[in-house]
């Protein structure tokens, strides 16, 4: 296990590529130049790993934002190099070129909230029609400055000029570049990963919704990883053209944008080291076939693709690696620890003060359906409010049009005198309001301290900080002894529990529950009643739920709705006494005439 | 403008937007209903189109060769459907994707070793009239009328057979249609079958007006997939008028200035309609629209 860290530190993977990039560069010069282009194709795999792997992007641009980089460096080379006597700037143009194509894709798609497979389509859609407007830019009068486009005959692009060297990088020089490059990219990568933009863009593929809840964007986030996903294919596409001295318009076919695929496939999306393993695997057998434009590439990378979708999803190195690690035996059959919490919650009563939320003549129409009916409603702060009514009374509607998953058809909704009726869900968050739907929604793929760790730095944005805060929030839900399995390995219970520790950890100024009993034992419910009367010191909280045991341990001021209107307001002992209230929960029919 | 000029026009306006709905119908289906993006669309297109070729220079009359296109494409759907796409239900999401990827590459390029590279095609039947200045083909009006007749009979099926009644069920909830005692797995299996005929019956009726060669499927199938995506969920009329649209723009553009513009064009309007209608042009329909 040392071993291992030691091997897969950063100085570690640095010294290592150092020693196999000098040993590899004594080889032959066609030997040198074939490591070259395979070492320039793991960035490129490294790109999708970021946006695929990481963002949960399934994207076929990778391949065309490549071809992008490439011809921004051959344009820009030949036209910078009689000027500025060195071409290294025009690898920072590929780089940039790549970025703001991947901004303009990422743009419509994800602003334009299509999903998944959508986006495949649309990036593949991206990729043909720039082969077609390349290859049939043939004609000597397409040119960019001195650079002729060549359609489908190809660009010819600069070798790598340093500035006072005019006679440009040798073959060897040009492979160091390139493993030293690709080096310092996997390692940046890995760091941001680790830092709080990659865990963010890590939560935002794992729960979008829980994440939008938290008040990130999740159309900006997942932007943000395309955009630099395509920083790195245009740079991996600049150095193609600088070792190749030419690109031409097939980097945009379909074999291109499928090898990419093919390589992060098979090696493993999941870690940065599998995209680089995919084209270590996959290159040499098509090299030794003939090459991926043989006769037999195309059928070998079909059969490979469908053989490893079938067989091993997630690729050789995430199996590999869950091989080495065996499952730490037994520690899910521990006797599953009791839901409990240990005193007040880690929150500071002189922090963020809690707001008032507010409903203004709240009507929602679906069709010709009145879910919401005028509905007029103050949340006071340091007060527990219940919603209740018998199903179909409005509940959810309600709820959704405060936290703004629907807009209204009419009427306002106020947050401490500030009208967010237009604001969407994310908005709300950034402003206080912490959100628990009905279903629970966590991060299954992260472990107990990462979940509560992102929700803490939606708040207050420092790491240190986040830290403190998510060890703080486990040790009270009980939970510090499983900080480290993933939140997929808890109870319901705990999972619902787990969530509404995650809506303290962002400290809200206001806290909406939807049915936070649902589906729990009657001790369990019990526990969360007497969270939620305590969290009334710090916050204001609004329950909405069906469970009249619940809200009379809660204690708080009830409303009754009933066919979207506010029926009956007042204690629950008042409530309770009243027949009205009783006939529609018991569905009596004169209540309906009077 | 002469009167002519807009008559041609409008031919081809009509012929390219046929074109668009010959090549996504099938696709669509496929996707709307079943949640999968056939990559192998295209390649099925190219398998409709060879059957035509070959069976015609065996002799075969070339309707009856037309007929024979979509059977033999709805045949290779099915086999594909049991033996590959039905081993990747409730996977993940890119995983039939990246398996029609493969079997797409493996059919084109497995077309390419046995049939060779070199266009094939077969003449143009019916001849033409001309118009003014122009000659229009009367083969383009088939093509025309058969993108229209194979919209009206894939809605009557869905509308108004017990198949197109159990396909729609296991589209809008296909667990509650499995409860229900509905064999979605064979729901499933005819779905895929009668999106690759309709593939199979694009390439046919291409046939004739275009090369046909191992590679045919790449151009067609991507306008095929903006079309599709473009359309949203109502998967047959939302797709007709995706194609109405865009393959408006793609013919007025390229009449004014290149194909390729026009191709550009196409992608330029399908981006910018997406980003002012999410979800598609059928966005806002009643979700249970066909």
């Amino acid at each position: 296990m040392t071993f291992t860290r030691l091997v897969s530190s950063t100085p570690g993977i640095l010294v290592i590529t150092a020693v196999a990039a000098l040993a590899a560069g004594a080889g032959s010069i066609a030997q040198v130049q074939q490591l070259t282009t395979w070492t320039v194709y793991g960035l490129l795999a490294l790109s999708l790993v970021l946006v695929w792997g990481k963002a949960g992007i399934f994207s076929f641009a990778q391949g065309a934002l490549f071809g992008i980089g490439a011809y921004a460096y051959g344009v820009a080379g030949a036209n910078l190099l009689p000027v500025t006597g060195e071409s290294f700037s025009a690898l920072l143009v590929g780089a940039v070129c790549g970025g703001l194509a991947a901004a303009l894709i990422g743009y419509f798609v994800f602003y334009g909230r299509l999903g998944e497979l959508p986006v495949a389509v649309v990036t593949l859609a991206f990729s043909l029609l720039l082969l077609t407007v390349m290859s049939s830019l043939s004609d000597p009068s397409y040119r960019i400055g001195v650079a002729v486009l060549g359609g489908y005959n190809g660009l010819g692009a600069p070798v790598l000029t340093a500035p006072g060297a005019p006679d440009g990088l040798t073959i060897p020089a040009t492979f160091y570049l390139v493993v030293g490059v690709t080096a310092l990219v996997a390692v940046g990568l890995r760091r941001l990963l680790g830092r709080p933009f990659g865990r963010i863009v890590l939560a935002t593929a794992r729960n979008e919704g829980r994440t939008e809840l938290m008040g990130f964007d999740p159309r900006r986030v997942r932007l943000q990883a395309f955009t630099l996903g395509g920083v790195v294919a245009g740079l991996a596409g600049a150095l193609y053209a600088a070792s190749a001295l030419y690109v031409d318009p097939s980097v945009f076919g379909l074999a291109q944008s499928a090898l990419v695929v093919v390589w992060v496939l098979v090696g493993g999306r999941g870690s940065l080291l599998g995209g680089l393993a995919g084209v270590a695997m996959i290159e040499p057998l098509t090299s030794a076939l003939g090459g991926s434009g043989g006769d037999l590439g195309p059928i070998i990378l079909g059969a490979v693709l469908i053989v490893m979708v079938l067989l091993l999803p997630s690729g050789v190195v995430p199996a590999l690696i869950s091989l080495v690690r065996r499952r730490r035996a037994g520690h899910a059959d521990e006797a599953a620890p009791v839901l409990a919490v240990e005193g007040p919650p880690p929150l500071p009563l002189d922090g963020r003060p809690p707001a008032t939320l507010a409903t203004h003549d709240l009507v929602k129409r679906f069709g010709g359906l009145l879910a919401t009916d005028h509905v007029s409603l103050e949340f006071e702060p340091t007060r527990a409010h219940s919603i209740v009514g018998p199903n179909g009374a409005g509940k959810s509607t309600l709820f959704s049009l405060l936290v703004g998953a629907n807009r209204p058809t009419e009427g306002t909704v106020w947050l401490d005198g500030a009208d967010i009726t237009r604001r969407s869900t994310f908005q709300r968050a950034r402003l206080g309001l912490g959100i628990k739907r009905q279903v629970p929604s966590v991060y299954l793929d992260s472990t107990v301290l990462e979940n509560l760790w992102v929700c803490a730095y939606a708040d207050c944005r420092s790491v240190p900080e986040s830290d403190r805060r998510a060890r703080e929030m486990a040790d009270w839900l009980g939970l510090s002894g499983r900080s480290a399995d993933l939140a997929a390995e808890l109870a319901h219970g705990h999972r619902q529990l787990l969530e509404i520790g995650m809506v303290l950890a962002a400290r809200p100024r206001v806290v909406l529950l939807d049915e936070p009993t649902a589906g729990m034992t009657r001790e369990e419910t019990h526990l969360i009643a007497e969270v939620v009367r305590t969290l009334a010191a710090y916050c204001t909280v609004v329950v909405v739920e069906h469970d009249m045991e619940f809200i009379r341990e809660v204690g708080a001021p009830v409303t009754v709705l009933h066919k979207g209107a506010v029926f009956a307001q007042g204690t629950i002992d008042e409530i309770r006494a009243d027949e009205r209230v009783l006939s529609i929960y018991l569905g009596r029919a004169h209540v309906e005439a009077s | 403008m002469p009167l002519d000029y807009l008559a041609n026009a409008g031919t081809n306006i009509l012929f390219d937007v046929a074109t668009l709905v010959l090549v996504s119908l099938g696709l669509s289906i496929v996707f709307g209903m079943m949640g999968v993006i056939n990559m192998a669309h295209g390649e099925f297109i190219m398998i409709g189109a060879f059957t035509v070729v070959l069976a015609v220079r065996q002799g075969v009359p070339l309707w009856a060769a037309m007929v024979a296109g979509p059977v033999v494409t709805g045949l290779v759907g099915v086999v594909t459907e049991r033996l590959l796409i039905r081993r990747l239900y409730g996977k993940r999401i890119e995983g039939t994707l990246l398996a029609t990827f493969g079997l797409g590459l493996i059919l084109q390029q497995g077309a390419t070793l046995l049939l060779g590279s070199s266009p094939e095609g077969i003449a143009t039947p019916l001849g033409s009239f001309s118009l003014g200045r122009y000659s229009i083909g009367w083969y383009s009006l088939v093509i025309v009328a058969a993108a229209l007749a194979l919209v009206g009979l894939v809605l009557l099926l869905f509308l108004r057979t017990r198949y197109g009644l159990l396909a729609r069920a296991t589209m809008q909830n296909r667990a509650m249609a499995a409860n229900l005692g509905i064999d979605t797995s064979r729901i499933n299996m005819l779905t895929f079958g009668l999106g690759s005929a309709l593939a199979g019956a694009a390439g046919a009726l291409l046939a004739p007006v275009v090369a046909v060669v191992p590679t045919m499927g790449i151009p067609l199938i991507s306008s095929a997939f903006i079309t599709v995506v473009l359309g949203g969920p109502a998967v047959v009329t939302g797709t007709a008028a995706s194609a109405g649209l865009l393959g408006l723009v793609r013919q007025v553009v390229t009449l004014l200035s290149t194909p390729l513009l026009g191709t550009a064009a196409l992608l330029v309007a399908a981006t910018v309609i997406l980003r002012l209608l999410p979800g598609g042009i059928s966005g806002r329909y009643r979700r249970t629209t066909l």
